[in-house]
């Protein structure tokens, strides 16, 4: 069950039906510009959900930031979603995460981030970030950290967060953590059984949170989640369907457990780059050999009600 | 053997276009060898006859290079089995980069890679790169039985203080057997 911070004003069987009217008037506080069309101005987004989403850019430094038409597609999946949890940030350069947001901003939107140490046993490390919509979404930055691996058990600790929607009142406003991951792909098991660990831990990080999203690049799919099933009640958003560019491997995906994270509208999908935007393999490549994958979350905190099917509009997926 | 299977190379890559990125990741320009790397990091399993040129790119001075042909071969998959001699060679070279991708690999090899017993128990040595030495326990335990040579290194390595050395080295114990 989720720590709400206060209880939602409604339990009756019309629950969700007054919930969800509530959700609709507040979408008129929403700014106009999120509610125009894409072209030409922000993505206009869900006022139903929130959109989390993960994003493997593979080494993302430099070399992409100096390739206009790579920003773009890269800016405009973005675009599509409230948090992105973004891995392989790989450069010397401090500016390369900065430099990007303001790319995704130059259409008006109002993106901001926050980014984690470099990571790595070698000396070529990674850094992971969270880009977030600050019209929906805002972060709590004492909670910004990296996970504790005294026994380096992972090659690139997670890096954690805690987000609050914004787009309902603050008393019912749905909190999270997101615990981004890329694991080693030649040490999967074990830094799985790690992070079965990680999330255990975080969601008794705090007494007034037990909603936990462990999101990234896994290197694994459902098949090799063995470890994980030894936390009650969990379950993954992606199953079934490949999420590299070449669309041969599940790799990337978002966890997390349904008896407390009840927010979750059994919506997810993979931004497949190819289709999306029309780009050929060679080129989609040129972006990332990840696709972005994506979960949608009532913005509210949810205990026991059933939640309404979303009326909202959701990115281009597959 | 590592997790990573092939992938079929995509249509727009041949044989040619690999042979060619690999000559390239000796031009005297940086830029021209960023690129190759670059090139190949897209390729991804269809590179994998780029592994040793690969490995050696990790040792460029050019911090692009590096970072490509690192991503490079973390994806790579297991290297082609003839290019495991040179590969041995490239654990001893100097720069901890390229050792510890060249130890990477050989691991992925699995048995295969018995040959690079002693030169992969040498780097259990506290004199070694940290990084190079956990990784040589790891695969020291991937090739398995065919590394029994490696056990009293390990067994050395066992009892080191850093916890994830010791570990590594008592799972490569485990699975090679008295």
């Amino acid at each position: 069950m989720a720590a709400a911070l206060l209880p939602l004003p409604v339990r009756s069987r019309s629950a969700a039906g007054a919930l969800r009217a509530l959700l609709a008037a507040l979408a008129c506080a929403v700014p106009a510009a999120a509610q125009q069309p894409a072209v030409g101005g922000p993505v206009a987004k869900p006022w139903d959900a929130v959109l989390v989403a993960s994003f493997n850019i593979q080494v993302f430094g430099e070399s992409k930031m100096s390739k206009p038409q790579v920003v773009d597609v890269l800016a405009r999946v973005v675009r599509n979603f409230d948090i992105v949890a973004i891995q392989e940030v790989r450069a010397k350069s401090d500016d390369i995460v900065p430099s990007f947001v303001r790319a995704v901003n130059a259409d008006g939107s109002r993106y901001n981030y926050v980014i984690g140490p470099r990571e790595g046993r070698t000396s070529s490390k990674e850094q992971y970030a969270f880009i977030y919509d600050t019209n929906r979404i805002e972060v709590d930055r004492s909670s910004v950290g990296v996970v504790p691996d005294p026994q380096g058990r992972l090659h690139r600790p997670p890096m954690h967060a805690r987000f609050r929607t914004r787009i309902v009142p603050v008393e019912m406003a749905f909190t999270f953590w997101l615990v981004d991951i890329h694991t080693d792909p030649d040490e999967v098991p074990q830094e799985l059984d790690a992070l079965t660990g990680v999330f255990q831990a975080m969601q008794t990080a705090r007494p007034d949170e037990d909603d936990v999203i462990l999101l990234g690049d896994l290197n694994a799919g459902p098949p090799e989640f063995s470890a994980f099933r030894r936390i009650p009640g969990i379950t993954w958003a992606v199953s079934g369907v490949t999420t590299n560019t070449r669309r041969t491997k599940t790799y990337d995906n978002l966890l997390f457990t349904q008896p407390a994270t009840r927010e979750y509208l059994g919506r997810s999908g993979v931004l497949d780059l190819q289709a999306t935007f029309g780009l050929p393999l060679e080129h989609a490549l040129e972006v990332s050999d990840h696709n972005p994958v994506w979960g949608a979350f009532y913005p509210a905190e949810v205990r026991q009600q059933t939640l309404p099917p979303m009326a909202g509009q959701l990115p281009v997926t597959r | 053997m590592a997790r990573v299977t092939a992938d079929p190379a995509p249509a727009w890559i041949s044989v040619a276009d690999i042979h060619d990125w690999i000559g390239q990741l000796g031009d005297a320009d940086a830029s021209q060898r960023a690129a190759a790397s670059e090139l190949l990091c897209r390729a991804g399993t269809a590179a994998a006859t780029a592994a040793v040129p690969l490995v050696r790119a990790c040792a460029d001075d050019n911090d692009q290079v590096r970072e490509w042909a690192a991503a490079a071969l973390e994806d790579l998959g297991p290297p082609p089995d003839d290019s495991i001699p040179q590969l041995v060679e490239l654990v001893s070279g100097s720069h901890p980069l390229a050792a510890y991708w060249a130890v990477t690999l050989l691991g992925r090899s699995g048995q295969k890679a018995g040959v690079a017993t002693a030169v992969l128990a040498a780097c259990l040595d506290s004199e070694c790169d940290l990084s190079v030495a956990q990784r040589a326990a790891w695969a020291l335990g991937k090739i398995g039985p065919a590394a029994a040579a490696g056990r009293a290194a390990l067994e050395k390595a066992a009892a080191a203080a850093d916890p994830r050395l010791a570990r590594l080295a008592r799972e490569a114990l485990d699975v090679i057997g008295p």
